[in-house]
Protein backbone atom coordinates (compact mmCIF):
# COMPACT_ATOMS: atom_id res chain seq x y z
CA UNK A 1 0.00 0.00 0.00
CA UNK A 2 1.82 3.43 -0.88
CA UNK A 3 2.17 5.65 2.08
CA UNK A 4 0.07 8.45 2.22
CA UNK A 5 1.29 12.53 3.65
CA UNK A 6 -1.08 13.43 6.50
CA UNK A 7 -0.74 16.99 7.51
CA UNK A 8 -1.65 18.69 10.37
CA UNK A 9 -2.54 22.72 9.85
CA UNK A 10 -2.84 24.68 12.92
CA UNK A 11 -3.78 28.57 13.55
CA UNK A 12 -4.78 30.25 16.82
CA UNK A 13 -3.32 33.65 16.38
CA UNK A 14 -6.62 35.18 16.19
CA UNK A 15 -9.67 34.45 18.31
CA UNK A 16 -10.69 31.93 15.83
CA UNK A 17 -9.25 28.53 16.05
CA UNK A 18 -8.54 26.34 12.74
CA UNK A 19 -7.16 22.72 12.64
CA UNK A 20 -6.76 20.78 9.59
CA UNK A 21 -6.34 17.77 8.68
CA UNK A 22 -4.66 17.25 5.08
CA UNK A 23 -4.57 13.70 3.29
CA UNK A 24 -2.66 13.38 0.25
CA UNK A 25 -3.38 17.07 -0.40
CA UNK A 26 -7.16 16.62 -0.16
CA UNK A 27 -8.50 18.43 3.56
CA UNK A 28 -10.36 15.50 4.83
CA UNK A 29 -10.78 17.04 8.71
CA UNK A 30 -11.07 20.42 9.72
CA UNK A 31 -12.29 22.50 13.09
CA UNK A 32 -12.90 26.13 12.15
CA UNK A 33 -14.73 28.14 14.79
CA UNK A 34 -15.11 31.54 15.14
CA UNK A 35 -15.00 33.90 18.20
CA UNK A 36 -15.15 31.80 21.33
CA UNK A 37 -11.31 32.39 22.45
CA UNK A 38 -11.03 29.70 24.37
CA UNK A 39 -7.93 27.54 22.46
CA UNK A 40 -6.22 26.65 25.56
CA UNK A 41 -8.81 24.98 26.54
CA UNK A 42 -10.41 23.50 22.92
CA UNK A 43 -7.30 23.15 20.97
CA UNK A 44 -6.03 19.34 22.15
CA UNK A 45 -10.00 17.87 22.70
CA UNK A 46 -10.44 19.12 19.10
CA UNK A 47 -7.00 17.56 17.67
CA UNK A 48 -8.13 14.47 19.09
CA UNK A 49 -11.51 14.65 17.75
CA UNK A 50 -10.15 15.36 14.37
CA UNK A 51 -7.72 12.21 14.49
CA UNK A 52 -10.06 9.92 15.60
CA UNK A 53 -12.62 10.57 12.69
CA UNK A 54 -9.10 9.53 10.46
CA UNK A 55 -8.72 6.60 12.53
CA UNK A 56 -5.04 8.49 12.74
CA UNK A 57 -2.78 9.12 16.10
CA UNK A 58 -0.56 11.96 16.91
CA UNK A 59 2.10 9.92 16.12
CA UNK A 60 0.94 8.57 12.24
CA UNK A 61 1.43 12.64 11.06
CA UNK A 62 4.07 13.31 8.95
CA UNK A 63 4.30 17.37 8.49
CA UNK A 64 2.94 20.19 10.79
CA UNK A 65 1.85 23.49 9.20
CA UNK A 66 2.25 26.24 11.84
CA UNK A 67 -0.08 29.68 12.06
CA UNK A 68 3.26 31.54 13.30
CA UNK A 69 1.13 35.23 13.70
CA UNK A 70 1.21 37.80 14.16
CA UNK A 71 -1.81 38.07 16.30
CA UNK A 72 -3.12 37.47 19.25
CA UNK A 73 0.00 37.00 21.15
CA UNK A 74 -1.40 34.39 24.39
CA UNK A 75 -3.49 32.63 21.24
CA UNK A 76 -0.65 32.34 18.83
CA UNK A 77 1.90 30.78 21.87
CA UNK A 78 -0.89 28.56 22.13
CA UNK A 79 -0.92 26.50 18.74
CA UNK A 80 2.97 27.20 18.08
CA UNK A 81 3.68 25.59 21.83
CA UNK A 82 1.14 22.76 20.68
CA UNK A 83 2.99 22.18 17.02
CA UNK A 84 6.44 22.56 18.46
CA UNK A 85 5.63 19.47 20.72
CA UNK A 86 4.39 17.17 18.48
CA UNK A 87 7.25 18.01 15.82
CA UNK A 88 9.69 17.70 18.70
CA UNK A 89 8.17 14.25 19.84
CA UNK A 90 7.87 12.56 16.68
CA UNK A 91 10.66 14.44 14.85
CA UNK A 92 8.59 15.36 11.88
CA UNK A 93 8.94 18.37 9.29
CA UNK A 94 7.64 21.65 10.44
CA UNK A 95 6.66 24.72 8.37
CA UNK A 96 5.74 27.77 9.50
CA UNK A 97 3.10 30.03 7.40
CA UNK A 98 1.92 33.83 8.38
CA UNK A 99 -1.15 33.82 10.23
CA UNK A 100 -2.54 36.72 7.95
CA UNK A 101 -1.95 34.42 4.79
CA UNK A 102 -3.81 31.18 6.48
CA UNK A 103 -6.24 34.70 6.47
CA UNK A 104 -6.14 36.04 3.38
CA UNK A 105 -6.80 32.46 1.46
CA UNK A 106 -10.40 32.79 2.28
CA UNK A 107 -10.61 35.00 -0.60
CA UNK A 108 -10.32 34.59 -4.00
CA UNK A 109 -10.41 38.07 -5.02
CA UNK A 110 -7.59 39.64 -6.85
CA UNK A 111 -5.74 41.37 -4.14
CA UNK A 112 -6.68 40.78 -0.54
CA UNK A 113 -5.68 42.33 2.85
CA UNK A 114 -5.70 40.39 5.76
CA UNK A 115 -6.14 42.37 8.96
CA UNK A 116 -6.28 41.67 12.83
CA UNK A 117 -6.92 44.51 14.75
CA UNK A 118 -4.36 45.47 17.25
CA UNK A 119 -6.19 48.57 18.83
CA UNK A 120 -5.43 52.35 18.95
CA UNK A 121 -6.89 52.47 14.99
CA UNK A 122 -3.58 49.73 14.28
CA UNK A 123 -3.49 46.14 12.79
CA UNK A 124 -1.34 43.97 11.31
CA UNK A 125 -1.91 43.48 7.96
CA UNK A 126 -0.82 41.91 5.13
CA UNK A 127 -1.20 42.62 1.32
CA UNK A 128 -2.21 39.51 -0.46
CA UNK A 129 -2.91 38.60 -4.27
CA UNK A 130 -4.37 35.41 -6.21
CA UNK A 131 -3.13 34.90 -9.26
CA UNK A 132 -4.21 31.89 -11.26
CA UNK A 133 -5.52 30.44 -8.49
CA UNK A 134 -2.25 30.79 -6.15
CA UNK A 135 -1.94 32.71 -3.26
CA UNK A 136 1.03 35.40 -3.14
CA UNK A 137 2.88 37.86 -0.87
CA UNK A 138 3.21 41.42 -2.17
CA UNK A 139 4.16 43.32 0.81
CA UNK A 140 5.83 41.66 4.18
CA UNK A 141 2.70 41.37 7.17
CA UNK A 142 3.36 44.37 9.31
CA UNK A 143 1.85 46.63 12.20
CA UNK A 144 0.93 49.57 11.27
CA UNK A 145 -2.05 52.23 10.89
CA UNK A 146 -5.26 51.01 8.94
CA UNK A 147 -6.11 54.37 7.36
CA UNK A 148 -2.39 55.08 6.20
CA UNK A 149 -1.93 51.68 5.18
CA UNK A 150 -4.64 51.36 3.18
CA UNK A 151 -4.73 54.71 2.09
CA UNK A 152 -1.31 53.88 0.09
CA UNK A 153 -2.46 50.49 -1.54
CA UNK A 154 -3.18 51.54 -5.29
CA UNK A 155 -5.74 48.90 -6.33
CA UNK A 156 -8.69 47.92 -5.31
CA UNK A 157 -8.56 45.35 -2.05
CA UNK A 158 -11.14 43.05 -0.01
CA UNK A 159 -10.51 43.25 3.78
CA UNK A 160 -10.27 39.68 5.40
CA UNK A 161 -11.10 39.86 9.03
CA UNK A 162 -11.96 36.42 9.30
CA UNK A 163 -13.21 33.24 7.42
CA UNK A 164 -11.86 29.68 6.74
CA UNK A 165 -8.67 29.40 5.49
CA UNK A 166 -8.39 27.37 2.03
CA UNK A 167 -5.75 24.97 2.63
CA UNK A 168 -5.16 23.73 -0.76
CA UNK A 169 -4.31 26.97 -1.39
CA UNK A 170 -2.04 27.56 0.96
CA UNK A 171 -0.14 24.36 0.67
CA UNK A 172 0.24 25.00 -2.97
CA UNK A 173 1.92 28.29 -2.43
CA UNK A 174 5.57 29.37 -1.96
CA UNK A 175 4.43 31.03 1.71
CA UNK A 176 5.90 28.00 3.82
CA UNK A 177 8.86 28.40 5.35
CA UNK A 178 10.38 25.22 6.49
CA UNK A 179 12.07 25.03 10.32
CA UNK A 180 14.92 23.08 10.81
CA UNK A 181 15.77 23.72 14.21
CA UNK A 182 12.13 22.91 16.23
CA UNK A 183 13.91 24.22 19.61
CA UNK A 184 14.59 27.91 17.98
CA UNK A 185 10.83 28.17 16.58
CA UNK A 186 9.04 31.24 17.90
CA UNK A 187 6.07 33.22 17.02
CA UNK A 188 6.12 36.06 14.64
CA UNK A 189 4.68 38.73 17.13
CA UNK A 190 5.87 41.54 15.01
CA UNK A 191 6.28 44.17 18.11
CA UNK A 192 8.59 44.40 21.10
CA UNK A 193 6.56 43.88 24.15
CA UNK A 194 5.68 47.13 25.88
CA UNK A 195 8.11 46.96 28.56
CA UNK A 196 11.38 46.42 26.19
CA UNK A 197 9.92 49.39 24.13
CA UNK A 198 9.23 51.42 27.18
CA UNK A 199 13.35 50.25 27.79
CA UNK A 200 14.52 51.55 24.75
CA UNK A 201 12.78 55.26 25.03
CA UNK B 1 6.02 4.79 39.10
CA UNK B 2 7.37 7.23 36.61
CA UNK B 3 5.92 10.86 36.94
CA UNK B 4 7.41 13.72 34.06
CA UNK B 5 6.73 17.54 35.78
CA UNK B 6 6.20 20.38 34.12
CA UNK B 7 5.68 23.77 35.79
CA UNK B 8 5.83 27.39 33.87
CA UNK B 9 3.81 29.31 36.14
CA UNK B 10 6.46 32.27 36.97
CA UNK B 11 9.59 33.14 35.18
CA UNK B 12 11.16 29.74 35.61
CA UNK B 13 10.70 26.95 32.43
CA UNK B 14 11.05 23.44 33.88
CA UNK B 15 10.77 19.66 33.58
CA UNK B 16 11.79 16.76 35.72
CA UNK B 17 11.50 13.01 36.02
CA UNK B 18 10.51 11.91 39.48
CA UNK B 19 10.27 7.85 40.06
CA UNK B 20 7.79 7.27 43.51
CA UNK B 21 7.57 11.08 44.71
CA UNK B 22 10.89 11.31 45.53
CA UNK B 23 13.54 9.92 43.41
CA UNK B 24 14.46 12.21 41.63
CA UNK B 25 15.90 11.85 38.04
CA UNK B 26 16.01 14.76 36.14
CA UNK B 27 15.40 18.37 37.38
CA UNK B 28 15.96 20.84 34.49
CA UNK B 29 15.30 24.63 35.50
CA UNK B 30 15.39 27.10 32.59
CA UNK B 31 15.62 30.31 34.41
CA UNK B 32 14.48 33.79 32.86
CA UNK B 33 16.40 35.52 35.99
CA UNK B 34 18.00 37.61 34.34
CA UNK B 35 16.43 39.14 31.18
CA UNK B 36 14.12 39.82 34.55
CA UNK B 37 16.90 41.85 36.07
CA UNK B 38 16.94 44.46 33.86
CA UNK B 39 12.48 45.57 34.08
CA UNK B 40 13.13 45.33 38.07
CA UNK B 41 11.01 42.67 38.22
CA UNK B 42 8.88 39.46 36.33
CA UNK B 43 7.31 41.02 33.05
CA UNK B 44 4.91 38.71 31.97
CA UNK B 45 4.77 38.66 28.60
CA UNK B 46 8.37 38.42 28.02
CA UNK B 47 8.00 35.28 30.92
CA UNK B 48 5.49 33.58 28.32
CA UNK B 49 7.65 34.43 25.09
CA UNK B 50 10.69 32.91 26.73
CA UNK B 51 8.56 29.67 28.02
CA UNK B 52 7.64 29.12 24.53
CA UNK B 53 10.83 29.54 23.36
CA UNK B 54 12.53 27.13 25.66
CA UNK B 55 9.78 24.77 26.17
CA UNK B 56 10.80 21.73 23.82
CA UNK B 57 14.52 21.66 24.56
CA UNK B 58 13.58 22.10 28.34
CA UNK B 59 11.30 18.87 27.43
CA UNK B 60 14.33 17.12 25.68
CA UNK B 61 16.98 17.70 28.18
CA UNK B 62 14.64 16.27 31.42
CA UNK B 63 14.21 13.36 29.29
CA UNK B 64 17.95 13.02 28.18
CA UNK B 65 18.64 13.32 31.28
CA UNK B 66 16.66 10.93 33.22
CA UNK B 67 17.61 8.25 30.50
CA UNK B 68 14.54 7.59 30.48
CA UNK B 69 11.72 7.13 26.82
CA UNK B 70 8.56 8.72 27.15
CA UNK B 71 6.62 5.61 26.70
CA UNK B 72 8.36 4.68 30.05
CA UNK B 73 6.11 7.51 31.69
CA UNK B 74 3.41 6.91 33.97
CA UNK B 75 1.86 10.40 34.79
CA UNK B 76 2.44 14.00 33.30
CA UNK B 77 1.95 16.51 36.24
CA UNK B 78 1.62 19.96 35.61
CA UNK B 79 0.83 23.14 37.14
CA UNK B 80 -2.45 24.29 37.09
CA UNK B 81 -2.34 27.55 38.66
CA UNK B 82 -2.32 29.45 40.70
CA UNK B 83 0.03 32.01 38.58
CA UNK B 84 0.91 34.22 34.96
CA UNK B 85 -1.71 33.11 32.94
CA UNK B 86 -0.04 33.01 29.69
CA UNK B 87 2.87 30.90 31.38
CA UNK B 88 1.13 28.67 33.02
CA UNK B 89 -0.52 27.82 29.57
CA UNK B 90 2.58 26.96 27.93
CA UNK B 91 3.37 24.36 30.66
CA UNK B 92 -0.34 22.80 30.40
CA UNK B 93 -0.99 22.79 26.80
CA UNK B 94 2.96 21.15 25.92
CA UNK B 95 1.30 18.88 28.91
CA UNK B 96 -1.27 17.77 26.81
CA UNK B 97 0.42 17.29 23.81
CA UNK B 98 2.34 14.49 25.26
CA UNK B 99 -0.47 13.17 27.05
CA UNK B 100 -2.44 12.53 23.83
CA UNK B 101 0.63 11.42 21.96
CA UNK B 102 1.68 8.66 24.31
CA UNK B 103 -1.57 8.01 25.58
CA UNK B 104 -0.14 8.63 29.13
CA UNK B 105 -2.80 10.21 32.09
CA UNK B 106 -2.15 14.22 33.29
CA UNK B 107 -2.95 15.77 36.24
CA UNK B 108 -2.95 19.39 37.04
CA UNK B 109 -1.53 20.35 40.61
CA UNK B 110 -1.51 23.05 42.21
CA UNK B 111 1.76 25.34 42.66
CA UNK B 112 1.48 25.70 46.42
CA UNK B 113 0.89 21.92 46.72
CA UNK B 114 4.44 21.44 44.93
CA UNK B 115 6.23 23.87 47.17
CA UNK B 116 4.93 21.74 50.02
CA UNK B 117 5.86 18.48 48.52
CA UNK B 118 9.30 19.64 47.49
CA UNK B 119 10.23 19.06 51.21
CA UNK B 120 9.20 15.15 50.64
CA UNK B 121 11.92 14.83 47.91
CA UNK B 122 14.78 14.61 50.45
CA UNK B 123 12.83 14.48 53.95
CA UNK B 124 9.48 12.73 53.76
CA UNK B 125 6.28 13.50 55.64
CA UNK B 126 5.21 12.57 58.91
CA UNK B 127 1.77 13.57 59.47
CA UNK B 128 0.16 15.67 60.76
CA UNK B 129 2.76 18.22 60.12
CA UNK B 130 2.36 22.12 59.82
CA UNK B 131 3.74 23.70 56.38
CA UNK B 132 5.06 27.35 56.47
CA UNK B 133 4.76 28.77 52.38
CA UNK B 134 6.58 32.14 51.91
CA UNK B 135 7.08 33.17 48.91
CA UNK B 136 6.66 36.33 46.36
CA UNK B 137 3.35 35.55 46.52
CA UNK B 138 2.25 33.54 49.56
CA UNK B 139 2.27 33.80 53.09
CA UNK B 140 0.03 30.90 54.84
CA UNK B 141 0.17 28.46 57.44
CA UNK B 142 -0.95 24.81 56.24
CA UNK B 143 -1.85 21.39 58.18
CA UNK B 144 -1.86 18.52 56.85
CA UNK B 145 -3.19 15.74 58.69
CA UNK B 146 -2.42 12.57 55.59
CA UNK B 147 -1.08 13.47 52.39
CA UNK B 148 -2.78 15.51 50.30
CA UNK B 149 -5.13 17.17 52.52
CA UNK B 150 -4.60 20.68 53.22
CA UNK B 151 -6.28 23.12 55.97
CA UNK B 152 -5.06 26.39 55.84
CA UNK B 153 -4.65 28.06 59.15
CA UNK B 154 -4.07 31.51 57.94
CA UNK B 155 -2.47 33.58 55.49
CA UNK B 156 -1.26 36.97 54.66
CA UNK B 157 -4.00 39.56 54.56
CA UNK B 158 -1.95 41.84 52.07
CA UNK B 159 1.41 41.34 51.08
CA UNK B 160 3.20 38.41 50.82
CA UNK B 161 6.72 38.30 52.82
CA UNK B 162 8.65 37.77 49.62
CA UNK B 163 6.97 40.77 47.51
CA UNK B 164 7.78 43.34 50.61
CA UNK B 165 11.43 41.89 50.44
CA UNK B 166 11.54 43.12 47.09
CA UNK B 167 10.09 46.29 47.84
CA UNK B 168 12.50 47.09 50.59
CA UNK B 169 15.35 45.57 48.31
CA UNK B 170 13.81 48.67 45.70
CA UNK B 171 14.02 51.72 48.02
CA UNK B 172 17.38 50.33 49.30
CA UNK B 173 18.43 50.70 45.83
CA UNK B 174 19.49 46.87 45.92
CA UNK B 175 18.81 44.65 43.03
CA UNK B 176 15.95 42.15 41.65
CA UNK B 177 15.46 40.12 43.27
CA UNK B 178 15.35 41.29 46.63
CA UNK B 179 15.06 38.44 48.62
CA UNK B 180 18.45 37.10 48.73
CA UNK B 181 20.36 40.43 48.78
CA UNK B 182 18.91 41.62 51.60
CA UNK B 183 19.06 38.43 53.47
CA UNK B 184 22.87 38.37 53.06
CA UNK B 185 23.53 42.35 53.68
CA UNK B 186 21.43 41.36 56.98
CA UNK B 187 23.68 38.62 58.15
CA UNK B 188 26.30 41.25 58.40
CA UNK B 189 23.94 44.12 60.32
CA UNK B 190 22.40 44.11 63.99
CA UNK B 191 18.48 44.93 64.41
CA UNK B 192 19.48 48.21 65.55
CA UNK B 193 16.03 50.20 64.24
CA UNK B 194 13.73 47.61 65.98
CA UNK B 195 10.48 47.83 63.79
CA UNK B 196 7.32 46.71 64.45
CA UNK B 197 6.07 43.11 64.31
CA UNK B 198 2.84 43.05 63.11
CA UNK B 199 0.46 41.05 63.81
CA UNK B 200 2.68 38.96 66.34
CA UNK B 201 -0.02 38.73 69.10
CA UNK B 202 -3.13 38.49 67.10
CA UNK B 203 -4.75 35.05 68.61
CA UNK B 204 -5.05 33.54 64.25
CA UNK B 205 -2.51 32.63 62.46
CA UNK B 206 -2.82 35.37 60.07
CA UNK B 207 -0.14 37.59 58.72
CA UNK B 208 0.26 41.62 57.32
CA UNK B 209 3.18 42.65 55.49
CA UNK B 210 2.24 45.46 53.85
CA UNK B 211 2.63 47.68 57.49
CA UNK B 212 5.75 46.48 58.28
CA UNK B 213 6.97 47.66 54.31
CA UNK B 214 5.34 51.11 54.74
CA UNK B 215 6.76 52.03 57.88
CA UNK B 216 10.43 50.68 57.05
CA UNK B 217 9.58 52.89 53.46
CA UNK B 218 9.07 55.75 55.43
CA UNK B 219 12.17 55.16 58.08
CA UNK B 220 14.49 55.32 55.50
CA UNK B 221 12.54 58.08 53.71
CA UNK B 222 12.77 59.76 56.94
CA UNK B 223 16.33 58.86 57.77
CA UNK B 224 17.42 60.54 54.13
CA UNK B 225 16.13 63.63 54.78
CA UNK B 226 17.38 64.39 58.26
CA UNK B 227 20.60 63.41 55.98
CA UNK B 228 21.29 60.56 58.15
CA UNK B 229 23.65 58.08 57.56
CA UNK B 230 22.24 55.20 56.81
CA UNK B 231 23.39 51.63 57.34
CA UNK B 232 22.29 49.27 54.60
CA UNK B 233 23.26 46.17 56.58
CA UNK B 234 21.59 47.01 59.91
CA UNK B 235 18.66 48.40 58.11
CA UNK B 236 18.48 44.97 56.37
CA UNK B 237 19.03 43.67 59.53
CA UNK B 238 16.50 44.86 61.17
CA UNK B 239 13.55 44.32 58.61
CA UNK B 240 14.64 40.81 58.37
CA UNK B 241 14.48 40.11 62.53
CA UNK B 242 11.03 41.49 62.12
CA UNK B 243 9.99 39.34 59.29
CA UNK B 244 11.36 36.04 60.61
CA UNK B 245 10.00 37.32 64.00
CA UNK B 246 6.37 37.38 63.19
CA UNK B 247 6.52 33.86 61.11
CA UNK B 248 8.53 31.66 63.80
CA UNK B 249 6.18 33.05 66.57
CA UNK B 250 3.07 32.33 64.25
CA UNK B 251 4.31 28.89 63.62
CA UNK B 252 5.15 27.96 66.82
CA UNK B 253 1.56 29.11 68.13
CA UNK B 254 0.36 26.80 65.22
CA UNK B 255 2.44 23.79 66.43
CA UNK B 256 1.55 24.16 70.06
CA UNK B 257 -2.38 24.34 69.56
CA UNK B 258 -2.25 21.53 66.65
CA UNK B 259 0.03 19.06 68.41
CA UNK B 260 1.93 18.34 64.93
CA UNK B 261 5.10 15.80 64.80
CA UNK B 262 7.06 18.04 61.49
CA UNK B 263 7.37 21.38 60.82
CA UNK B 264 8.17 22.18 57.14
CA UNK B 265 8.98 25.35 55.48
CA UNK B 266 8.36 26.42 51.97
CA UNK B 267 8.36 28.11 48.59
CA UNK B 268 11.31 31.09 47.50
CA UNK B 269 11.40 32.55 51.14
CA UNK B 270 12.65 29.11 52.89
CA UNK B 271 16.07 29.92 51.11
CA UNK B 272 16.22 32.63 53.37
CA UNK B 273 19.45 31.99 56.42
CA UNK B 274 17.38 33.91 58.59
CA UNK B 275 14.65 32.38 58.68
CA UNK B 276 16.50 29.17 58.70
CA UNK B 277 18.16 29.51 61.55
CA UNK B 278 15.60 31.29 63.77
CA UNK B 279 13.53 27.98 63.27
CA UNK B 280 16.07 25.74 63.88
CA UNK B 281 17.31 27.64 67.14
CA UNK B 282 13.38 28.13 68.45
CA UNK B 283 11.64 24.84 67.75
CA UNK B 284 13.86 22.08 69.29
CA UNK B 285 11.12 19.43 69.96
CA UNK B 286 10.56 18.75 66.81
CA UNK B 287 12.23 18.53 63.48
CA UNK B 288 11.82 21.37 61.21
CA UNK B 289 12.64 20.67 57.30
CA UNK B 290 13.49 22.99 54.33
CA UNK B 291 13.85 21.58 51.56
CA UNK B 292 17.07 21.95 49.99
CA UNK B 293 18.22 25.24 47.14
CA UNK B 294 17.24 24.09 44.38
CA UNK B 295 13.55 23.35 45.49
CA UNK B 296 13.45 26.56 47.29
CA UNK B 297 12.78 28.51 43.79
CA UNK B 298 10.02 27.27 41.36
CA UNK B 299 10.75 23.30 40.00
CA UNK B 300 9.10 20.56 38.35
CA UNK B 301 10.72 18.23 40.39
CA UNK B 302 8.72 19.75 43.51
CA UNK B 303 5.37 19.38 40.81
CA UNK B 304 6.15 15.60 40.13
CA UNK B 305 6.42 15.05 43.63
CA UNK B 306 3.14 16.42 44.62
CA UNK B 307 1.40 14.97 41.33
CA UNK B 308 2.24 11.28 42.34
CA UNK B 309 0.59 11.89 45.68
CA UNK B 310 -2.32 13.47 44.52
CA UNK B 311 -2.87 10.99 41.93
CA UNK B 312 -2.76 8.18 44.43
CA UNK B 313 -5.39 9.98 46.75
CA UNK B 314 -7.74 10.85 43.98
CA UNK B 315 -6.84 7.93 41.62
CA UNK B 316 -8.17 10.04 38.50
CA UNK B 317 -6.85 11.93 35.90
CA UNK B 318 -7.63 15.00 34.34
CA UNK B 319 -8.47 15.20 30.47
CA UNK B 320 -7.62 17.74 27.68
CA UNK B 321 -9.65 19.87 28.74
CA UNK B 322 -7.58 20.67 31.52
CA UNK B 323 -6.91 24.64 31.66
CA UNK B 324 -4.32 26.64 33.62
CA UNK B 325 -5.89 29.57 36.12
CA UNK B 326 -4.65 32.32 37.67
CA UNK B 327 -6.43 32.03 40.79
CA UNK B 328 -6.95 28.38 42.29
CA UNK B 329 -7.73 27.54 45.71
CA UNK B 330 -5.40 24.58 47.45
CA UNK B 331 -7.94 23.42 49.51
CA UNK B 332 -10.38 23.04 46.56
ZN1 LIG C 1 6.60 29.27 43.49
Amino acid sequence: MKKSLKQLVIDTATKNIFLSLVIDGVEKQFVYEEGINNHSVTIMPYLEQVLKEENLTLKELDEIIIGIGPGSYTGVRIGVTVAKMISYLNNINIYTISSLALMASYSNKPFVLALIDARRGNAFMGLYKNVSGKLKIIEDDSLANIENYKSQIKVDFEIVESGKPDVSKVLKSDLLTKIDEIHSLTPNYLRDTEAERNLKK
Amino acid sequence: MYVLGVETSCDETSVSVVKDGSEVLSNVVLSQIDIHREFGGVVPEIASREHVKGITYVFDKAINDAKIKYEDLDLIAVTKGPGLIGSLLIGVNAAKVISLNYNIPIIGVHHIAGHIYANYIDNGMDFPLLALVVSGGHTELILMKEHYDFQKLGETQDDAVGEAYDKVARVLGLSYPGGPIVDKLANLGKDTLKFPRPMIDSKDFNFSFSGLKSHVINVHHNMLQRKEEINVEDFCASFQEAVTDVLVNKTIQAKEKFNVKQIIVAGGVAANSGLRKKMKEMITDIPVYFPKMAYCTDNAAMIAAAGYFQYKKQNQADDLLLNGKSRLDLEG
